[in-house]
C-alpha cells in the first residue's frame, strides 16, 4: 500500500523546480484576501476576452456567511508572490460530501490564477498537495469553485470567445502549467453553440411532437408568484435526475436556495421550463440569459468613485444582451429516451426566437454523454468550447 | 508629579461597562440550590460557571466533613505549616494523595495559584530553563517571573515550537516543561505524548498543571498524565481543590526529595498560613467520593458530549475543546457582553472572557459543567443559547446541514484537541480584532486611503442594495416597526457603540503612546 503512491510520485519525476524567490504563504489576513481577490484583475487586463466577476461576488464566495458551500466544505487559500508582487493564487478544498456521495478521498483546488511560469504553478501546486495531505486524501481533482455545481474545469479549446455566463475562462497557458505539474486529464466537458434562427431539423420536430401527443407531456414555464414552490419542485428534480452523473454532487437545501437567489436577478420565466406528465413535473430545462455580456460592461464593480457608473452600465448592457446559455436540463429517472429533453430543447428554442435571441450556448456536458451530445447535435449544436478536469495521486 | 493612584481614577472601562449596562463581574450568589442553580438579585438561575466539575460542593457527606472538621479543630490553624499550622488531618490528606496520584510525596498549598507560585518561584534557579506553554494560567506565569530562571514560552501546544526552543537552549541547563494539562479557557489537553518525548530526548523535567483535569480525566481521575498513560515520564504533578475537590487549596505531588525541599524553601508555602480543617477535611471527603464514584466522571465526560454537539448542532463553534469546558465563541468583545447580558437575562450562568484573557476578535463565553446538571437543565440551556445566539447573528437563522461531532477525551481515546474551525483559527491568531476602523487610524491614513476605503464602502452597499430580493424588501418593510418595539432597547445600544470606539480609540492611543 506504501509503496504503490510513491513508486507512482517517481513516475512523473520530472516536477519543475520551484524557483528560490517564489514563497507561496496561506491566506491569513484581510490584506492578504484582499490581494487574493484582486490578482485575476491585473493578470487579465489585456484579454478581451475575460469577464470580470464583481469583486463582491469574489468575496462573498469565500466568506463562509454567504457561501453554503462553505459550511460543509473546507477552504484554504494560497497566494504566491515574487519580489513581494502577487504572480498566483490557488484554494485548496475538502469536500466532504463528495467524497461521501462518491465513496472517494480526493480534495480538490480552485480559484487558480497565475502567471505564465511552471516554477510559480509548481509552488502553487505543492502548497496545495501538502494541505490535501494534511488533510489525508490521497488524490487531488480540479480546478473547481468548488464543486461540479459551480464553476468548474478548465478551458482547453475555444479561446476565442469570451465564455457563457457562470463557465469559466483562462488563459491559453493553463492546461500546460497543469500537465508540467504533474495533473492528468480526468475528464473533458463540452459546450455547444446553438443558433436560434436556424430551424431545427424537421424530422426532430416532428418525433418531438409526437412524443408530446403519445405521453401527454404538457410544458410550461415557470411560476415566479410561487417562486418557493418552482424551486422545491426543480430541486427534487435535479438531485434525481443528476445523481448518476460523474463528478456530481447533490445541492443541500441551502446551497439550492442561495444558487436560485442568485439567479432570480437575470432568470427569463419564459425560459426555464417545466415538464409534466399527468401534472406530475418529471423534467426540467434552465436557460439563462448570457449576463457574461452586462458583468462584462461592469468590469468588477458597480461603483466608480462612489457613483454607480459600473451598476448603470451594466443595467443598459443587460437590456441587449442576445445570447443564452442553457445551463440545465434534468429528466426524472423513468422517463428518459422519450424524447423529453428533445421537446425542451424544441420549446427553449422557440421561445428564445420569440423573445429575440440570436442563440448561444448549451453547456456543460460530459465527453462520454453520448445521448446528451447526440441529441444536441441532432438539434444543429456545433461543439464550440471543450472543458478539462484534471487529477493526480499524491 | 505623578500619583501611584492616577491610573485607578482614569481608569474609564470599568465606569463604560457600568454605564452600558454591560458589567459581568462579581456577581453576589445568594443561596446555592444543589449547586446547579443559583439565586442571584433573587433569581434562580442554572449554573454553568463553575468549576464544581462533579457536583461536590454541595454534597452532604464533604458538608459534613467540612463541620466535624471544624468542631474538632476550630475554624482555622492561625499559621503557616512550617511552624505552628500543620494538623495531622494535613499529613492524612498529604499521604492520601501521594497515594492516589501514585507520586512519592505530596504537599498541600492554601490556594492553588500559590500552588505553582511555590513550584515555580522555589524550583527553578539561576541556570535553569522554563519552558512554557504560552496559554499557560497566570499563576504559572508569575511563579516563573518570581524565579530567576530564563523563560521560553513556546506557542500554545506546538510541539514542534517547543522542540526548536530546546534545541536552541544550552545542553548543559537544567529544563523544565510546564504545561496545563487542560486549559482552562479553550479546553483543551495539552500534547503530553510529545512532550514527554522531548522531555527525554533534550534531558528536561516535566510538570503539569492538572487544576482542570484532575478527577476529570483518567480511568481514575488522576489527570492528563493518567489519561495518556505517562505517569512516570511526568515528574511533578499539580492540582487544585477548588475544582472536582470541593474545597479550597492546591497539591503538589512528585519525587519525596523534591516535595521535600520545597516544603521548606517555598516562600508562598513558609509565609503564608495553612489550609483551614474544614477545606482539609472537604478535599478528604471528596477524594473518598472521587475514588468510590467513577459514574461520575463518565456522566461529566456525557454531559460534555451532549453540550459540544448540542452547540454545534445549532452552528455554534466549540472550537478545540475535548473537555467539560465548553467555550463558545462570539469574536466580538462587547457582542460577548450583551450575549452574557441576554443569557444572565434569561436565566443562565456563565462567564463571559474577553481579551487579554483570549486573543483579541475572539471573545468567547465560557460554559464549564457538573456532573450533577440535570438533563432538563442542559437542554434549556442550550435552547437559551440557540435564541440568543439567533438574536445577535452569532449562528444563522436556521441550523447547519451538518456539523463535526466533537469526540470527548474518555478514557482510552487519547484525543488531544478538536480540530480548529478556521473562523476559530483566525481568531485566536487575533485576525478577527478590529476589522471596522477607528478615529486614530483615518487620521494616519492618506486622503487617498480615506477616499477608497469610503468607495469600498460604497461598492458593498451598492451591490448589497442590488441583490436585495423581494423577501428582503418585505422584511426591510417591517424594520420601523421592529426598531419601535425595541425602542427601550436603543439608549443601550446606542452607548455600547459608542463604547466600542471608545475602547477602540483607547486602546490604539495607548498603544501609540507605549511606541
Amino acid at each position: 500500500m506504501a509503496s504503490a503512491p510513491a513508486a507512482r510520485r517517481t513516475a512523473h519525476t520530472e516536477l519543475p523546480p520551484v524557483p528560490a524567490d517564489v514563497t507561496v504563504t496561506p491566506v491569513q489576513t484581510a490584506a492578504d484576501l484582499e490581494a487574493f481577490v484582486r490578482f485575476p484583475y491585473a493578470l487579465y487586463k489585456d484579454d478581451p476576452n475575460w469577464v470580470p466577476p464583481l469583486e463582491m461576488a469574489q468575496r462573498d464566495l469565500l466568506d463562509a456567511k454567504k457561501n453554503p458551500w462553505l459550511e460543509f466544505g473546507k477552504l484554504e487559500l494560497f497566494l504566491a508572490r515574487r519580489e513581494g508582487r502577487v504572480v498566483g493564487r490557488i484554494a485548496a478544498t475538502a469536500d466532504r460530501r463528495y467524497n461521501e456521495f462518491h465513496g472517494a478521498n480526493s480534495g480538490g483546488f480552485g480559484l487558480f490564477e497565475c502567471i505564465d511560469d511552471v516554477g510559480v504553478a509548481r509552488g502553487l501546486f505543492e502548497a496545495v498537495e501538502g494541505w490535501a495531505r494534511s488533510q489525508g486524501f490521497t488524490s487531488l481533482m480540479g480546478p473547481a469553485n468548488f464543486s461540479s455545481n459551480y464553476e468548474w474545469s478548465v478551458l482547453v479549446d475555444g479561446f476565442d470567445a469570451p465564455p457563457a455566463v457562470m463557465m469559466p475562462y483562462n488563459p491559453r497557458y493553463y492546461p500546460g502549467l497543469f500537465e508540467a505539474c504533474g495533473y492528468a486529464k480526468a475528464k473533458d466537458l463540452f459546450a455547444w453553440e446553438l443558433s436560434s434562427s436556424v430551424p431545427p431539423p424537421e424530422k426532430v420536430a416532428r418525433i418531438a411532437e409526437k412524443m408530446r401527443e403519445r405521453e401527454g407531456v404538457t410544458v410550461r414555464p415557470v411560476n415566479m408568484k410561487d417562486f418557493e414552490t418552482e424551486v422545491r419542485r426543480i430541486k427534487e428534480i435535479y438531485n434525481s435526475a443528476w445523481e448518476k452523473n460523474w463528478g456530481f454532487v447533490p445541492m443541500t437545501e441551502r446551497e439550492f436556495d442561495h444558487m436560485a437567489r442568485e439567479m432570480r436577478a437575470i432568470v427569463r420565466p419564459e425560459l426555464i421550463l417545466i415538464a409534466e406528465v399527468k401534472g406530475e413535473p418529471v423534467a426540467f430545462s434552465m436557460t439563462l440569459p448570457d449576463a457574461n455580456f452586462a458583468l462584462k460592461a461592469a468590469n468588477g464593480r458597480l461603483t466608480t468613485f462612489g457613483l454607480p457608473i459600473g451598476l448603470v452600465k451594466m443595467l443598459l448592457a443587460a437590456q441587449k444582451i442576445r445570447r443564452l446559455r442553457l445551463i440545465t436540463l434534468g429528466i426524472k429517472e423513468g422517463f428518459r429516451r422519450r424524447g423529453l429533453d428533445a421537446i425542451l430543447y424544441l420549446d427553449t428554442l422557440r421561445t428564445a426566437r420569440e423573445l429575440g435571441y440570436s442563440g448561444g450556448e448549451i453547456s456543460w456536458t460530459l465527453e462520454d454523454n453520448q445521448l446528451v451530445n447526440r441529441a444536441i447535435e441532432s438539434m444543429g449544436g456545433r461543439r464550440s468550447k471543450t472543458y478539462r478536469l484534471y487529477e493526480r495521486a499524491l | 508629579m505623578a500619583d501611584v493612584f492616577d491610573k485607578c481614577t482614569n481608569w474609564k472601562d470599568y465606569k463604560i461597562a457600568k454605564a452600558t449596562g454591560l458589567y459581568p463581574y462579581f456577581r453576589a450568589i445568594e443561596a446555592s440550590h444543589a449547586g446547579t442553580e443559583v439565586e442571584i438579585e433573587g433569581r434562580r438561575v442554572i449554573m454553568v460557571g463553575s468549576n464544581n466539575y462533579l457536583g461536590l460542593k454541595d454534597d452532604p457527606r464533604v458538608k459534613e466533613a467540612a463541620i466535624a472538621a471544624t468542631r474538632k479543630f476550630g475554624t482555622t490553624c492561625s499559621g503557616s505549616r512550617l511552624l505552628n499550622g500543620t494538623l495531622a488531618l494535613h499529613e492524612e490528606l498529604e499521604a492520601r494523595l501521594a497515594k492516589f496520584l501514585n507520586r512519592e510525596a505530596a504537599m498541600l498549598v492554601s490556594t492553588g495559584f500559590q500552588t505553582n507560585l511555590a513550584a515555580m518561584s522555589a524550583l527553578l534557579g539561576r541556570h535553569d530553563i522554563v519552558f512554557s506553554d504560552r496559554g499557560n494560567h497566570a499563576c504559572i506565569v508569575d511563579g516563573i517571573r518570581l524565579s530567576f530562571a530564563t523563560e521560553r514560552k513556546f506557542r500554545h501546544n506546538d510541539v514542534e515550537h517547543l522542540e526548536q526552543l530546546l534545541q536552541q537552549a544550552d545542553p548543559e541547563a537544567g529544563k523544565l516543561i510546564v504545561t496545563d494539562g487542560v486549559f482552562s479557557m479553550e479546553g483543551d489537553i495539552c500534547n503530553l505524548p510529545k512532550i514527554a518525548e522531548l522531555a527525554q530526548k533534550y534531558n528536561a523535567r516535566v510538570m503539569t498543571d492538572d487544576a482542570h483535569s484532575m478527577g476529570v480525566l483518567g480511568e481514575h481521575g488522576r489527570g492528563t498524565s493518567e489519561y495518556f498513560g505517562l505517569e512516570a515520564q511526568c515528574d511533578l504533578v499539580m492540582g487544585t481543590f477548588s475544582k472536582s475537590f470541593a474545597s479550597l487549596g492546591g497539591v503538589l505531588a512528585g519525587p519525596f526529595d523534591v516535595i521535600n525541599y520545597l516544603k521548606h524553601k517555598a516562600r508562598p508555602v513558609i509565609f503564608s498560613a495553612s489550609m483551614t480543617p474544614a477545606s482539609v477535611a472537604a478535599v478528604l471527603e471528596a477524594l473518598n467520593i472521587i475514588e468510590a464514584e467513577p459514574q461520575r466522571r463518565a456522566r461529566l465526560l456525557d454531559i460534555a458530549e451532549k453540550m459540544h454537539n448540542g452547540f454545534r448542532a445549532m452552528g455554534f463553534d466549540t472550537g478545540v475543546s475535548v473537555t467539560p469546558v465548553v467555550p463558545v465563541l462570539v469574536g466580538d468583545q462587547v457582542k460577548c457582553f450583551r450575549f452574557w447580558k441576554a443569557l444572565h437575562e434569561a436565566g443562565i450562568f456563565a462567564n463571559p472572557v474577553i481579551p487579554p484573557a483570549v486573543e483579541p476578535g475572539h471573545a468567547l463565553i465560557r460554559t464549564s459543567y457538573m456532573a450533577t446538571h440535570t438533563d432538563e437543565q442542559l437542554d434549556r440551556v442550550l435552547e437559551t443559547f440557540e435564541k440568543i445566539g439567533r438574536k445577535l447573528n452569532v449562528i444563522p437563522e436556521t441550523r447547519p446541514t451538518s456539523y463535526t461531532p466533537v469526540k470527548i477525551a474518555r478514557p482510552g481515546t487519547y484525543v488531544l484537541s478538536n480540530e480548529a474551525t478556521q473562523r476559530w483559527a483566525a481568531a485566536s491568531a487575533g485576525l478577527l480584532a478590529d476589522k471596522g476602523f477607528s478615529l486614530e487610524q483615518i487620521s494616519r491614513m492618506s486622503g487617498r486611503e480615506v477616499a477608497a476605503k469610503l468607495f469600498d464602502a460604497m461598492e458593498t452597499l451598492t451591490y448589497r442594495a442590488a441583490n436585495l430580493q423581494p423577501d428582503d424588501l418585505k422584511r426591510l418593510s417591517t424594520m420601523p416597526m421592529k426598531l419601535w418595539e425595541k425602542r427601550s432597547e436603543l439608549p443601550g445600544l446606542l452607548l455600547e457603540k459608542g463604547a466600542t470606539l471608545f475602547i477602540k480609540n483607547g486602546k490604539q492611543s495607548e498603544q501609540s503612546e507605549r511606541n
